[in-house]
C-alpha cells in the first residue's frame, strides 16, 4: 500500500515571539515493512538555521531556530510511504512470556533495537504496582506472550473510555489509570507501564492511521490526528510487534510509523521553546490518503 | 573485650611517667571512651592502643583549659552562624545551621596514601568505562557489563551516545564515599560521578576549625586543601579552547539543598554563579546574559542533574536547564564538568563488575575494595540474595530508592511477614531493579560530648579532580558523623553532623600556596561580567534596604513626636500624614490609626504587613541569598543581624525606638561596607542604582506629602527630620522652616546627598558608565529619562515648585526605575523566560 500523508502543525501566538527553537520528528522511518518514498517539510516563517541528525532511536530529527519576530508558526510536512507488513494472527502460538522476559534481561546490546532499553521506567511511564497487577491478569503463568498482550490490549480497549477532552499531555499515568479514560497516547502509556511492570520490553510508537477505512470496515479512532500505539518485543523469532490498544488491533498496513521511543517524550513530532509569548494556540491537521 | 583492653593499656602507659594535668585529662578521656562492640575505631586501634596521631592531637588539645576549649567551640559555632553556613534537609524549606562536630577526623599520612591510591585508580577506571559506554560500546557488546545494568539508570543519557565530551573528559571531579570496614581497611561505599557535593562544605569546615584552633592546627602538620582547589580550577581553565576562559557554576537556585555550597565554591574558585535562566544558546555556543549583552561561556561546572539540563532534549518539564544545551555539547561548544550522563557510574548494579573491568583496562586488581554487592539482574546473584535475604541490605540497583519500597536500604529482617513476601516477589520478578549489599558496620570516630569523647560511626567523602598530570586528591574531605550506631544511611538530614578531616603528616607541611609563575598571569582590573540576574538582585537589594530605611525614619518620627508632643495638638495633622504614609506603604493597618503606638510597632516588626521594616529587611535578605558569592561575609552578617533584631519581640514603646535606631545604624554600616569593600566592577553600581532610585522616589514622595502648597512649619519640620536635613537647614537659614528654602534643600540642591537632585545626578553617572546594548549610537531609554530629569532639576527654581510638579516628579522617577529594570534585567515583568511549545497528542 502506498500512502500520501499531509501533516500540518500551526501555532498562533498572542504576542510576537522573538525566538523559537524546535525539534521536528516528522519524517516517517523506513524499515519493518515500511519504506519512505519522499518527504518534504515547509516551515513559515523561514528558519535561520536548520540542522538534521538521527537521534539515538534512529529518528530523523530536524532542529530549527527562528530568530525573526513572528506571531504564527506553520510546519507543513508531506510524505509518501509504502507499507507492507506481515503480522501473525491474534491467536498464533508464541513463547511463554517469562521466557521472553528472561531473554530480554540477558541482552548484550544497548542499541535502539535492543529490548533492554524498553523494560525500565522512562520519563512519562512509571512502573507502578496497581498497573502491573492489572496487566498481570492477562499474563497467567506460562501464557504465550502474544496471547497475553492481545488480551491486555483488548481489556484496555473495552475497559477504558476514549475521551479527547479528559486528558492533556501532562496528565499523569496514575490519573489515566484510575479514571480509566484518555486518548491513544494515554492508552499506549498504560499498556507500556503494565508490560514493563512484568519485565516485558514495550516501546512507544507515534505515527498515522489511514483516514478512510477499507470498504466495509469502520473508521478507526484517531485517524484525523497523529496516532500512538505500542510495540512489544515478543522474543527473537517474532521480534517487535505493534499493538494498537485504542482500536484493539494488531498493527498491519493501516498504520504508518513515524518514530519509536520509550514514551511520548522521545518521539514528540514537534517540540520546542519560544521566547516572547505566554499564550499559544495549536492546531494539527492530518490527512492520510491511500494512493494505491 | 577489646575496648576494655584498650582502656587498661592506656592507663598502664601513663603510669610511672611524670603526669602533666593535660595528660591526666587525656587519660581520663580515653578511659571514658567506650568503643562499640565488634566495631573498629579511629582513635583506638585494633590492638587496643590509641593511635599515635590521635594521642598527639589529644595531648595538644588537653593543653587548653576546659574553659578555653568551650570558648573556642563557641567561636567556631558563632562563625558558622554569622557566616550563614547553611544546608537544607530534603523536603524542608527553611535553612538549617551547619552542625559541625568540634573534633576533626584525623587520618595518618601513611593510611591516607593507601586510600589515595585506591581513589585515583578508581577514578581512572570509571573514566575509561564511561568512554567505552558512550563511545565504542565494546564492554556491553562483549558481555563485560550486562546491558541491563546500564539501561536501568536514568543517568544513561541516550542523547549523548556517540558524542565526544568537549574538553576530552567525562569526569573532571569525582568523589567516593568511603568508610573503614571491620577488617580495618578503607572500603568504597558508593561512587559520586554526576555532580558530587560537599567540597565547599569541607572548605568551610576547614576554615572554621583552623581559625578556632590556630596553634593546634599548625602544630599538627595538617595537609592544606587549597592546592587541591587550585589544581581543579587550573584544570577546568585548561580544558577550554581559549586563554582566559569564562567559567560558570550552574546551580539549581536558592531553593537547592546545597545552595550555600554553590555560592561558596563560586566565590572561592572565582567562577560565575549562574542559573539556567542566565544562560542562552546562540550560534553553537552557550552565553551568559549580562548587563553588557550576551557573553560567551567556555566551561560549565554543573550542580544540576543531567536530566534537568535541557528541556528540549531531556526532561521537558525542567526549568533549571538551558534549551539547546545538549546540541551545543554535540557541537563541542561548551566544556561540561562533569559531562552529562556521567552519573550512570553511580549505579550500584555496576559495583560487582568493577573488579574484572579493572583487570581488563588497567591490568591490576582494585586497590581498594567496595562494599560487596550482588546485582539481582543475574540469576546466580538473585538466587543467593533470595536464599539469605536477611543477611543483606536491599537497595535499588540504580540509585533512586528501592522500587516499590521507598528509601533504602531495606532490611528484610525488619519487615513484616507480608512485606517480606512482597520484597521476595519483587526481586524474583524484576531482579534487575535490586541489589543486595553486605551489611557492614563502619568504624567510629570520637565526637565531643560535654567534656567527654564518645565514638560515632561516620562516612567520609573523598574528592578527586582530573588534571593534566592525572588525578589529584583533596587531602581531607567531607565527613558526616551519624547520631545512630548504623552509619550506612548518614545524610545531613538525619541529625548527623559534619567534621573537618585532617590528614596529618609527621613532617611540617608546605604552607605556601602554589602561585602561578609571573609570566602566566595577565594583569586584569575588570572582575569579569555581571549576569543580568545578579544585577537585578543587587538593584532590588539596594531598593529594599533604602525603603526599609525610609520606613524606619517614618516610624521613628512618629514615635518621637508621640512622646514629645503629649498635650500639644498642633502636631497632630503632620503625624496623621506620617501614619497615612505608613498605611499606604503597607507597613501598618488602617485600623491601627487611632493608636500611634500600634502603628509604630506594626511598621517596625509586623510579620503580616509586607511594608514593615521586618518584611523589607527579610526581602532584602532573600535577595541577598542569591547574591551570596558577591557579598562580603561582613555585609551578609549585617543583614542577618538586622533581620534577627527586628524579629525579636520588643517590650515597650522605648524598645521599639531603640530597635529602630539600632537598625538604622546597621543600615548605615551596610552602606559603608558596600561603599568601601565592593569592587566597582562587580555589580556595586547596581546596588547603588537601586539605593539611589529608591531614595529619589521616597524623597520626592516626602516632599509632596510634607512640603505641599499649604504646608505649615510642623510639616516642614517633619520633612527635614525624615530626610536628615535639620542641621544643614539650620546652618543655612536662621529662620524656622519655610516652604521654598525647604523645597530647594530637599529636592533641588545638588550638594545635599539626601536631595532628589543628588540621587538623579548619581543615577546619571552610573547609567553613563554602563555599556550600551544596542549599536547605532542612539541614546538608550534609561539614559534619556535620567538626563531629562537632571536637566529639569538643574534648571528649576524652588519658587516654581508646587504640589503638582512634585507629584509629576515622583511619577517620572518611578518610570525611570522601571526603565532601568526592563533595560538591564530580562527577568522583570516582561520576562524572556522560554516557554514550552504545547505538544501534540
Amino acid at each position: 500500500m502506498i500512502y500520501d500523508i499531509r501533516h500540518v502543525t500551526s501555532y498562533s501566538y498572542e504576542s510576537p515571539v522573538s525566538y523559537s527553537r524546535c525539534s521536528l520528528r516528522l519524517e516517517p522511518r523506513s524499515g519493518d515493512g515500511q519504506q519512505l518514498v519522499s518527504h518534504t517539510v515547509e516551515i513559515r516563517p523561514r528558519p535561520a538555521d536548520r540542522t538534521v541528525r538521527h537521534d539515538f532511536f534512529g529518528t530523523h530529527t530536524e532542529s530549527i531556530v527562528i530568530e525573526t519576530s513572528h506571531r504564527s508558526l506553520r510546519i507543513d510536512s508531506r510524505s509518501r510511504v509504502s507499507v507492507s507488513r506481515r503480522v501473525p494472527a491474534r491467536d498464533a502460538p508464541s513463547r511463554p512470556w517469562e521466557e521472553v522476559r528472561d531473554v530480554a534481561f540477558e541482552s548484550t546490546s544497548l542499541g535502539p533495537e535492543s529490548p533492554i532499553g524498553y523494560v525500565f521506567v522512562s520519563p512519562l511511564v512509571p512502573v507502578q504496582q496497581p498497573v502491573t497487577a492489572y496487566a498481570s491478569l492477562s499474563f497467567p503463568k506460562g501464557a504465550g506472550i502474544l496471547a497475553g498482550a492481545v488480551d491486555l490490549m483488548h481489556r484496555i480497549r473495552t475497559e477504558f473510555r476514549y475521551d479527547p477532552k479528559a486528558t492533556v499531555i501532562s496528565t499523569p499515568l496514575e490519573e489515566v489509570f484510575e479514571k480509566r479514560h484518555g486518548v491513544c497516547q494515554d492508552f499506549a502509556h498504560v499498556m507500556i507501564a503494565g508490560l514493563r511492570g512484568l519485565g516485558l520490553p514495550a516501546a512507544y510508537v507515534s505515527g498515522y492511521l489511514r483516514t478512510i477505512p477499507p470498504p466495509g470496515k469502520p473508521r478507526l479512532q484517531g485517524a484525523d490526528a497523529t496516532h500512538a500505539w505500542v510495540a512489544l518485543w515478543c522474543g527473537e523469532g517474532l521480534g517487535w510487534i505493534g499493538f494498537d490498544p485504542t482500536n484493539d488491533i494488531l498493527v498491519e498496513n493501516d498504520h504508518i510509523v513515524l518514530a519509536v521511543g520509550r514514551d511520548f517524550s522521545d518521539v514528540s513530532p514537534v517540540d520546542g521553546i519560544i521566547v516572547g509569548s505566554r499564550k499559544q494556540k495549536l492546531a494539527v491537521a492530518v490527512d492520510v490518503l491511500l494512493v494505491e | 573485650m577489646a575496648g576494655r583492653d584498650g582502656r587498661e593499656s592506656i592507663g598502664a602507659s601513663s603510669q610511672g611517667t611524670r603526669v602533666r594535668p593535660g595528660n591526666r585529662r587525656v587519660a581520663q578521656w580515653a578511659r571514658d571512651y567506650v568503643r562499640l562492640p565488634g566495631i573498629p575505631d579511629e582513635y583506638i586501634g585494633q590492638d587496643g592502643a590509641p593511635r599515635a596521631v590521635w594521642t598527639r592531637f589529644f595531648e595538644a588539645f588537653a593543653s587548653l583549659s576546659p574553659a578555653d576549649i568551650e570558648r573556642r567551640f563557641g567561636a567556631a559555632d558563632r562563625h558558622l552562624r554569622e557566616a550563614g553556613v547553611t544546608y537544607r534537609a530534603p523536603g524542608e524549606t527553611a535553612d538549617r545551621l551547619w552542625p559541625l562536630s568540634h573534633l576533626p577526623l584525623l587520618i595518618d599520612e601513611a593510611d591516607w596514601q593507601q586510600l589515595t591510591a585506591g581513589i585515583v585508580q578508581r577514578a581512572e577506571l570509571l573514566e575509561l568505562v564511561l568512554n567505552d559506554l558512550y563511545g565504542e560500546g565494546r564492554l556491553v557488546a562483549e558481555g563485560a557489563i550486562p546491558a541491563a545494568a546500564i539501561a536501568g539508570s536514568t543517568e544513561y543519557l541516550r542523547s549523548v551516545c556517540g558524542v565526544k565530551p568537549p574538553g576530552g573528559r567525562y569526569l573532571s571531579i569525582y568523589a567516593a564515599d568511603v568508610g573503614r570496614g571491620p577488617d580495618g581497611r578503607w572500603w568504597v561505599l558508593g561512587d559520586r560521578t554526576q555532580a558530587p557535593s560537599g567540597a565547599g562544605y569541607a572548605l568551610e569546615n576547614r576554615l572554621v576549625l583552623s581559625r578556632a584552633f590556630t596553634s593546634l592546627y599548625k602544630s599538627m602538620n595538617v595537609e592544606r586543601v587549597a592546592t587541591f582547589f587550585e589544581a581543579f580550577r587550573d584544570s577546568l581553565r585548561a580544558s577550554a579552547d581559549r586563554d582566559e576562559p569564562r567559567i560558570g557554576l550552574l546551580t539549581p537556585g536558592t531553593f537547592s539543598e546545597t545552595y550555600f555550597e554553590h555560592a561558596t565554591l563560586a566565590r572561592y574558585l572565582g567562577f560565575l554563579l549562574v542559573e539556567g535562566d542566565d544562560l542562552a544558546v546562540s550560534g553553537d555556543r552557550i552565553h551568559i546574559r549580562t548587563v553588557a549583552g550576551l557573553k560567551r561561556l567556555d566551561v560549565l561546572l554543573r550542580r544540576v542533574d543531567s536530566n534537568s539540563l535541557d528541556p528540549l532534549e531531556l526532561d521537558a518539564s525542567s526549568q533549571l536547564g538551558v534549551p539547546g544545551l545538549i546540541d551545543v555539547i554535540r557541537k563541542n561548544g561548551v566544556v561540561m564538568a562533569n559531562m552529562p550522563g556521567s552519573g550512570v557510574m553511580e549505579a550500584r548494579a555496576l559495583l560487582g563488575f568493577l573488579p574484572s573491568l579493572s583487570e581488563r583496562f588497567l591490568g591490576e586488581d582494585l586497590k581498594m575494595p567496595h562494599i560487596a554487592t550482588w546485582w539481582c539482574g543475574q540469576k546466580a546473584a538473585r538466587e543467593e540474595v533470595l536464599a539469605r535475604l536477611d543477611e543483606f541490605a536491599i537497595e535499588g540497583a540504580y540509585g533512586r530508592g528501592v522500587p516499590g519500597f521507598g528509601r533504602g536500604p531495606i532490611l528484610a529482617a525488619e519487615l513484616s511477614a507480608s512485606e517480606r513476601e512482597r520484597l521476595k516477589t519483587a526481586i524474583s520478578d524484576r531482579g534487575i531493579d535490586y541489589v543486595g549489599q553486605e551489611l557492614v558496620r563502619l568504624s567510629t570516630t570520637p565526637v565531643w560530648d560535654n567534656g567527654h569523647i564518645t565514638p560515632r560511626p561516620f562516612v567520609l567523602r573523598v574528592f578527586a579532580a582530573a588534571t593534566a598530570d592525572g588525578w589529584t586528591i583533596m587531602p581531607g574531605g567531607f565527613c558526616r558523623i551519624a547520631d545512630q550506631p548504623d552509619a550506612r544511611a548518614v545524610s545531613m538530614g538525619d541529625g548527623a553532623r559534619a567534621a573537618d578531616v585532617w590528614v596529618v603528616s609527621d613532617k611540617a607541611v608546605s604552607t605556601a600556596t602554589l602561585l602561578p609563575g609571573v609570566d602566566t598571569v595577565r594583569i586584569r582590573r575588570i572582575a569579569g561580567v555581571v549576569p543580568s540576574r545578579a544585577a537585578d538582585n543587587l538593584f532590588w537589594l539596594g531598593r529594599y534596604l533604602e525603603r526599609a530605611e525610609a520606613t524606619l525614619r517614618l516610624l521613628r518620627a512618629l514615635g518621637m513626636q508621640r512622646d514629645a508632643g503629649k498635650g500639644s495638638p498642633t502636631v497632630l495633622p503632620a503625624m496623621e500624614r506620617v501614619q497615612r504614609l505608613l498605611v499606604i506603604w503597607g507597613a501598618a493597618s488602617q485600623t491601627s490609626r487611632a493608636h500611634p503606638s500600634k502603628v509604630v510597632a506594626e511598621a517596625l516588626q509586623s510579620e503580616e504587613k509586607f511594608g514593615s521594616a521586618l518584611s523589607l529587611v527579610r526581602s532584602a535578605q532573600r535577595t541577598a541569598t542569591s547574591l551570596r558569592e558577591r557579598l562580603s561575609p561582613d555585609a551578609w552578617q549585617v543583614i542577618t543581624e538586622m533581620s534577627e533584631r527586628l524579629a525579636r519581640e520588643v517590650e515597650d514603646d522605648d524598645g521599639v525606638l531603640i530597635a529602630a535606631e539600632l537598625t538604622l545604624q546597621e543600615l548605615a554600616s551596610f552602606a559603608g561596607l558596600a561603599q568601601e569593600n565592593m569592587n566597582r566592577a562587580a555589580g556595586w553600581r547596581f546596588l547603588e542604582m537601586g539605593r539611589r532610585a529608591e531614595r529619589a522616589i521616597n524623597t520626592a514622595r516626602f516632599a509632596r506629602q510634607f512640603a505641599y502648597d499649604e504646608a505649615v512649619s510642623e510639616d516642614l519640620d517633619i520633612l527635614l527630620t525624615l530626610v536628615d536635613c535639620q542641621i544643614t537647614y539650620r546652618s543655612r537659614y536662621l529662620v524656622g522652616p519655610l516652604l521654598a528654602p525647604v523645597r530647594d534643600l530637599v529636592v533641588l540642591d545638588p550638594y545635599n546627598p539626601r536631595s532628589v537632585a543628588f540621587q538623579v545626578s548619581a543615577l546619571n553617572d552610573h547609567i553613563a558608565s554602563l555599556p550600551t546594548l544596542k549599536e547605532g549610537g542612539l541614546i538608550e531609554r534609561p539614559q534619556r529619562l535620567a538626563v531629562a530629569l537632571q536637566a529639569m532639576l538643574t534648571t528649576t527654581e524652588a519658587a516654581s515648585l508646587d504640589t503638582k510638579t512634585l507629584f509629576a516628579l515622583e511619577q517620572d522617577l518611578l518610570t525611570l526605575a522601571d526603565a532601568i529594570g526592563s533595560h538591564y534585567f530580562p527577568h522583570g515583568p516582561n520576562a524572556s523566560r522560554p516557554e514550552k511549545l504545547t505538544g501534540l497528542a
